[in-house]
């Protein structure tokens, strides 16, 4: 045994490496067992899905999946739904502006909603409880560790976005692998399982994201040529265009959060049943509304209109026309709604493939990846080169934007750019880093600013300053400037301005091991009181039937244990002191146990069966 | 080294696409990161890589080829001090000038037939300045080829201009 030393030990592996889809309305964990992909059980009751539903407690609990989601109804603003759509996300997105029911704190940076028990939650920190309650579920699945995993992202998702699910991964205790695309991941998925060769397109219409990958099959590698998408768009305004429809029918006029929460889960299950009947009920205060798949098609028809468009550019970006696509790849459950599969199928102009369910293929397709980067002989097998989705640029004069690395570029990729001073004698150089494919820097996002200072003093477009963008495999950015006639360098860490400082994170960092080691104490000391009560009824039950088997000196001094062992339980607060108190009373009984079994044997030598005692 | 000496291919404007695809992923094999165990060398990965999907990026299109080519040969028109080394003649200046008088008007009326006729015609002196630009590159006239390149570079942006409002109108429902 190495103690407590062995928690440091770098070379010890890091238990299961698992695949994550971190999901807009549902979360799920899968690993390859056998070289299998397979998910596992995410939820209570074995359910392979786990709603992303996080509900905070008045006494400062935390509640994730199905339970919480039952929670809506009656804690609306405490229940936090679809926080995904929030990630990387400030007060002024219009994300925000949409139907819902949460309760935003006003401020500036990263939303931050109120729930009851305490402290404002960010949507990192409430990614991070559905990571953490994923993390758990796949370690009682193992009876083992879980420390790395790939987590999924739509491919349209911004650097701040991105950033912002690594860190929640941080904060959940796992080491992030890697941030893999989820059409890339469904392609892996579905790759795997055939050996496909080709084009193919992935059409992602999840709960709030859409994504389109373009991707070329070659030898096992998967190459991403183009990708595009909507990462504000999805199921859930498919419930949303439904509830705004009840609510026009209804004449309702500035409905509570609870009558939008429920609204919005009656709408989701109008739209459900729609993909099964023609014509549904949606009861909501005692009257009924009928909702037709007819009506419904009508209503997303715009919403349906905008993947086209992303399709189109995507198709577009890789040089590509719909014929020239070998197969066409459902993801996400809001792929089941019959009049997307429609619309697909005209899009394409072919019937699309689902035969794996649309649900599990990005957790299948994550877990294919984290196996290949954790397992060295898989090495060999595949090789995934993905893209950056969205074009990275630099502020300039006028409020333009300049690009320095175009959409779609595959990744890793490094972009260097020279500026020059515009005023004599200018020593520092304010940077403002962009991302988005507008021109005007009020159309884009803005990632990070930062000013290089220390520029030797010229006349005006003689200071020439390098700004390298370096994005990694994950599609993560880091810049770095340099100042070209003194090589004066400075590498800047690019805070996300929608993000969270790493100082925010280190704290909740902190904060989430205290209560882990709270919890874990808790959990110990329960398991301790458990223990002990089995073994006090046992001796009780002993001291009754076989009593006679112990001198009265014998017998007072056991009496004595247990009565010592009963009022530690009902006192002890540190699960270890329990523990040595449970060894010291089965020490004690050791020779009363013997005589016990001796009894037994003779008893059935003379004809008792072994099972009576 | 230059992006031909790291496919294994001579300087040309001349370059066989799939095969040089079938190389970058050889190269991707060997060079990804995600094929490196250790943590320096996975650094080391990302910089070798960001330079091969440079490599690819420039290689495969024949434009970015024939201005990698020329810089090669001492001329770099994406610098914007080789400014004077363009010397355009002043007919096509204007010539240029006009086009862009007529695709603001064009854009103005939101006509995208009108706009999509336009490109197909700038496309076609495009490829013609391209092609000249590319013998000249060969018989390593380097005056001429910044002449063309210099044209090709003028045509880019005015197609450049019309999908941008190709996709205004896509945008506007």
């Amino acid at each position: 045994m190495k103690g407590l030393l062995q928690i440091h030990d770098p070379l010890k592996p890091k238990g299961h490496a698992v695949g994550i889809d971190l999901g807009t309305t549902n979360s799920l964990v899968a690993a390859v067992i056998n070289g299998k992909p397979r998910t596992l059980p995410a939820d209570e009751g074995g359910a392979l899905l786990l709603p992303s539903v996080v509900h905070y407690g008045r006494d400062g609990g935390v509640v994730v999946g199905s339970r919480a989601l039952a929670l809506v109804p009656q804690f609306p603003t405490d229940t936090l739904k679809s926080v995904k759509r929030f990630m990387g996300k400030s007060l002024s997105d219009a994300e925000t502006k949409k139907l819902g029911s949460y309760k935003f704190l006003e401020g500036e940076g990263v939303v931050r909603f109120e729930v009851a028990g305490g402290n404002p939650v960010t949507p990192i920190e409430a990614s991070g409880e559905i990571l953490r309650a994923l993390k758990r579920r796949a370690e009682t699945h193992f009876a083992g560790r879980v420390e790395q995993a790939v987590i999924t992202v739509p491919a349209y998702f911004d650097d701040a976005q991105r950033q912002a699910t690594r860190d929640a991964g941080r904060l959940a205790g796992l080491e992030v692998l890697r941030l893999l695309n989820e059409p890339t991941a469904a392609a892996l998925a579905y790759g795997l399982d055939k050996g496909s060769q080709g084009m193919f397109a992935v059409y992602d219409l999840g709960g709030g994201t859409f994504d389109v990958s373009l991707l070329k099959l070659t030898d096992g590698i998967f190459e991403v040529k183009a990708t595009g998408g909507d990462s504000a768009l999805g199921g859930d305004d498919f419930d949303r265009v439904i509830a705004h429809e009840v609510i026009r029918e209804r004449g309702l006029v500035d409905p509570s959060p609870s009558q939008i929460a429920t609204l919005l889960q009656l709408a989701r299950n109008a739209k459900e049943a729609l993909t099964e009947v023609e014509s549904t009920a949606l009861m909501f205060e005692g009257r009924a509304t009928t909702v037709t798949r007819a009506q419904l098609e009508e209503w997303i028809a715009p919403l349906l209109a905008r993947t086209g468009l992303a399709c189109r550019r995507a198709l577009k970006d890789a040089s590509l026309k719909p014929a020239e696509l070998d197969g066409v790849v459902l993801v996400g459950g809001s792929t089941r709604v019959p009049a997307v599969r429609k619309y697909v199928t005209e899009l394409f102009g072919r019937t699309p493939l689902a035969d794996i369910d649309p649900d599990q293929v990005v957790a299948l397709g994550a877990a294919v990846q984290a196996d290949l980067l954790t397992n060295a002989s898989r090495q060999d097998e595949v090789l995934l080169l993905d893209v950056i989705p969205l074009s990275l640029g630099l502020e300039t004069m006028g409020g333009v934007v300049e690009k320095v690395i175009l959409r779609n570029s595959p990744i890793p990729t490094a972009q260097a750019q020279i500026f020059t001073t515009f005023q004599d004698g200018q020593n520092g150089m304010d940077i403002h880093v962009l991302q988005g494919e507008r021109e005007l820097v009020d159309d884009c996002r803005s990632l990070a600013r930062f000013r290089l200072t220390g520029i030797p003093e010229l006349p005006a477009g003689m200071g020439r300053v390098e700004v390298r963008f370096q994005v990694d495999a994950d599609g993560i950015l880091s810049v770095s400037a340099k100042e070209q006639s003194t090589g004066l360098s400075q590498a800047i860490t690019v805070k996300p301005t929608h993000g969270l400082s790493d100082e925010e994170i280190e704290q909740m960092l902190l904060d989430s091991i205290d209560h882990a080691e709270d919890d874990m104490q808790r959990r110990q000391l329960a398991e301790q009181q458990v223990e002990a009560k089995q073994i006090l009824v046992n001796a009780h039950k002993q001291l009754i039937e076989n009593g006679d088997l112990l001198s009265e000196d014998e017998k007072r001094a056991f009496v004595d244990g247990i009565e010592t062992l009963e009022q530690l339980a009902a006192a002890a607060k540190d699960h270890l002191e329990l523990k040595a108190g449970i060894q010291t009373l089965d020490e004690q009984s050791k020779p009363f146990v013997e005589r016990i079994m001796n009894r037994s044997i003779q008893r059935a030598a003379v004809g008792h069966r072994i099972e009576e005692y | 080294m230059t992006y031909f000496e790291l496919f294994g291919l001579g300087p040309s404007v001349d370059v066989d696409v799939p095969a040089l695809e079938a190389k970058y992923r050889a190269l991707s094999l060997e060079l990804h990161p995600d094929r490196q165990a250790d943590p320096k060398a996975r650094r080391l990965a990302v910089d070798k890589t960001a330079t091969l999907n440079d490599g690819l990026k420039v290689l495969r299109d024949p434009v970015k080829r024939a201005f990698y080519l020329l810089k090669l040969k001492g001329v770099d028109l994406e610098r914007d001090e080789a400014g004077e080394q363009r010397q355009m003649p002043i007919e096509f200046l204007e010539e240029v000038m006009d086009r862009r008088e007529a695709l603001d008007a064009v854009r103005a009326a939101k006509d995208v037939p009108r706009a999509q006729a336009m490109a197909a015609e700038v496309e076609g002196l495009r490829a013609q300045a391209l092609e000249q630009a590319q013998k000249a590159l060969t018989a390593d006239a380097v005056k001429e080829a910044t002449h063309q390149l210099g044209r090709v570079r003028y045509f880019t942006r005015f197609l450049e201009e019309v999908e941008a409002i190709e996709e205004e109108a896509l945008a506007a429902p």
